[in-house]
């Protein structure tokens, strides 16, 4: 067991593909720590640095106080999860997890007692015999799962090792990792696109954007206080709905002006963020969280209150998710489509969600109400907006207004 | 075939296709053609095997005037073959076919073994490692492999000559000097055909077996061959029969009767002015078919086996 550091880590592939870029971070020893990010960031290279099957271009990594930029998988003793498991077809499940037992001379019996312990820790002892192809893929991937735990390394490696699951099993595999991490207590580094994946496992989330570092936090952390647009609206499901306002003094307060509607700024959080007196007569981007809307009929507790509405609800049962439109601008800049994107696919629905198919004049907001809401389509609905936790940021350089920012 | 079926568990498999039953006109239509094709292929390969196993039995010496069905049966072309004393008057040759029958399967064998060694190992490199030189060298290999070898016959022979000075172990009349020409002439086809397998199987296999502890040579002896047995056996098999046939180039090498192949020495059976031995030729070439339908056979198993074993993701 190690703790993992990277320090100032690049890497380019030929000549120009920069695919991570000045990447510093410390994973502690035993801690789990989610790499998350967009398809295409360098998660998956990052990982592979540190497994010895990626050349370092700059910058070191170090194991356990060791830098191994130089040695090669064998000696860095870490264990590795692929993404389509990577099991040997002709082999039995059995010789399958003690692969690298048996490559590491040793004993018989050793291997035969690791094999057996892991296996029942994955619930694997009945299909020890078959082959890989003659298992599901959830059973796979325990296999996956047992390869690396048997060895005891100093660290595990895991490249999204779900995303070959059908959904029910992912949640169900999501919680089962957890537990064996917790169980052997081994290092571990996990990549993932999939932020609630990311949210729901990591002690700590690094979130990583083209190659970049944005934040490394922990979840609860993360989602109370993203560092910048980017972190905000790509973690958080619905993302957080994000809009333009302007910043004015009003007796002694401050309010935000959406399009030609007013949320006041408690007094509290605009002390907390003396900048954002700085921002008077100037615009920025706002940014509300789903849970933080409420519709007004229902609303417990009275609040600042805007207008819009509906387009369309979603109705989960134990909530309403409501999509309301608002007469202000959307903010549309790289960080917001990137972030609030998981693949391509879902370009055009972010983009429209993002109300760039208006006229650019109007957002679309996303409303976590009470199962209670009566809210129905293409009414006007009165919403109760939670102005403690609203969150602000520069619309040039994306950072966030901070509470620290003095 | 049954062997896909077989390895299937009953959790995963797919119910079964009730076979429907059809008959007349019907059919013929749906079912009938396919098998008139497949008798009308049989007979076509079938027919030149008859006419070997009919003048291999026939007591008749010359092939003109018999017919398919021998009148007279016979087993005295085998025997003519092993005799070990000439009959007076008679320019046979006898005694050879044993050693004949032996030097070309030491060859073939050899030379079958060392291609798919050797072709592995170099598809290996070409499909793992990138170094300098690889593209070059791969589209070397092919280049070569566009002129026939027999191109070469002139070349080869002053070669194995000269150097026959210096090794004579590799020199004329020496199998191994055969074998060494036959491995290089076949280099560049079976390293393509070997690399474009091995790019199938996925790299992920040779990552997660160095993340295991794995040097290149176990990945390449502990996964990638074992892997890669459908396109090994392929190979092995057309390199046996390829050599089992070849007769220019091991004219031009082995030049005494002693030391000569199936096909050189059999020759000699049919090239005499006066009594071409048609029968006693028949008889030797069915035999020396034999070790090649028993190779084929038992690769058979690991080529059908390798294919359906391939699946490595689902
Ligand atoms: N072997 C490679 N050669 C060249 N470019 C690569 C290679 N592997 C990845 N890249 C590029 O590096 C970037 C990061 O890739 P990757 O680490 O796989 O991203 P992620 O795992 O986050 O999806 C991408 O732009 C990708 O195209
Ligand atoms: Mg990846």
């Amino acid at each position: 067991m190690a703790e993992v550091i990277f320090d100032k880590v690049e890497k380019v592939y030929g000549n120009d593909v920069r695919a991570v870029h000045d990447l510093s971070l410390e994973i502690g020893d035993g801690e789990f720590v989610v790499l998350v990010g967009p398809s295409g960031c360098g998660k998956t290279t990052a990982l592979r640095m540190v497994a010895g099957l990626e050349e370092i271009s700059d910058g070191t990594v170090s194991i356990g106080g060791r830098v191994v930029n130089e040695l090669t998988p064998k000696e860095r003793d870490i264990a590795m999860v692929f993404q389509n498991y990577a099991l040997y077809p002709h082999l039995s499940v059995s010789d399958n997890i003690g692969f690298g037992l048996r490559l590491r001379k040793m004993p018989k019996e050793e291997v035969a007692s690791r094999i057996e312990w892991a296996a029942k820790l994955l619930g694997l002892t009945p299909y020890l015999d078959r082959r890989p192809k003659e298992l599901s893929g959830g059973q796979r991937q325990r296999v996956a799962m047992g390869r690396a735990i048997v060895r005891h390394p100093q660290v595990f490696l895991m490249d999204e090792p779900l995303s070959n699951l059908d959904a029910k099993l992912r949640v169900q595999m999501r919680a089962e990792i957890a537990r064996i991490q917790h169980e052997v207590g081994v290092t571990t580094i996990y990549v993932t696109h999939d932020q609630v994946e990311a949210m729901t496992m990591g002690d700590r989330v690094a979130v990583m954007r083209k190659g970049e570092l944005q934040q490394m936090d922990e979840p609860q952390k993360l989602y109370d206080s993203p560092k910048n647009l980017f972190v905000a609206s790509f973690i958080g499901s619905p993302a957080m709905n994000i809009v333009e306002a302007t910043v004015e003094r009003r007796g002694g307060g401050i309010v935000v002006r959406l399009g030609d509607q007013e949320l006041p700024v408690p007094e509290d959080v605009a002390r907390r963020r003396p900048a954002l007196s700085g921002y008077s007569g100037r615009t920025l981007a706002l940014g509300i969280r789903p849970e933080n809307l409420e519709d007004a009929s229902v609303a417990r507790n009275g609040g600042a209150r805007l207008h819009g509405r509906v387009l369309l609800t979603e109705a989960l049962g134990s909530e309403i998710l409501a999509h309301v439109q608002i007469d202000a601008a959307p903010v549309v800049t790289d960080d917001v489509v990137e972030g609030a994107v998981v693949d391509e696919t879902e370009q055009v629905v972010a983009a429209d969600l993002l109300g760039e198919s208006g006229d650019g004049r109007r957002t679309t907001f996303v409303g976590r109400f009470d199962a209670a809401s009566r809210v129905k389509p293409d009414t006007d609905i009165e919403l109760v907006v939670d102005t403690a936790k609203l969150q602000f940021f520069d619309l040039d350089t994306g950072h966030a207004i901070h509470e620290s920012a003095v | 075939m049954s062997v896909v079926e077989r390895t299937e568990d009953a959790a995963i498999s797919r119910p079964k296709a009730v076979a429907r039953r059809l008959r007349g006109p019907k059919w013929f239509l749906e079912m009938g053609w396919r098998h008139v094709v497949a008798i009308c292929a049989c007979l076509f390969a079938l027919f030149p095997i008859a006419y070997v196993v009919s003048a291999a039995f026939n007591a008749d010496q010359s092939l003109g005037g018999s017919s398919l069905i021998p009148r007279h049966v016979t087993l005295e072309n085998f025997r003519a073959i092993f005799r070990t004393s000439q009959p007076a008057g008679s320019e046979f040759l006898p005694a050879h076919y044993v050693r004949w029958f032996l030097n070309s399967m030491l060859i073939a064998g050899a030379t079958a073994v060392a291609t798919v060694i050797l072709g592995a190992l170099a598809a290996y490199a070409f499909s793992r490692f990138r170094f300098k030189g690889r593209r070059f060298g791969m589209l070397a290999l092919l280049l070569i492999q566009m002129f026939p070898q027999l191109l070469a016959v002139v070349a080869i022979y002053l070669i194995v000559l000269r150097v026959g000075d210096v090794f004579p172990v590799i020199g004329l009349n020496k199998p191994t000097a055969l074998i060494v020409v036959y491995l290089g002439g076949a280099m560049g086809v079976n390293t393509w055909l070997m690399k474009g397998f091995f790019d199938t199987i996925p790299s992920e296999l040779d990552e997660s077996a160095r993340v295991d502890g794995a040097t290149p040579a176990q990945i390449f002896w502990g996964i990638i061959l074992p892997l890669a047995t459908p396109v090994l056996a392929v190979i092995a098999l057309i390199s046996f029969i390829t050599t089992l046939n070849e007769y220019v180039i091991a004219s031009v090498i082995l030049q005494t009767t002693q030391k000569q192949t199936l096909p050189l020495g059999l020759y000699q059976y049919i090239d005499q002015q006066f009594g071409k031995h048609w029968g006693p030729f028949a008889a030797g070439v069915l035999l020396a078919a034999i070790p090649a339908a028993l190779l084929f056979t038992f690769l058979q198993r690991y080529i059908v086996q390798g294919l359906t074993a391939g699946a490595v993701k689902g």
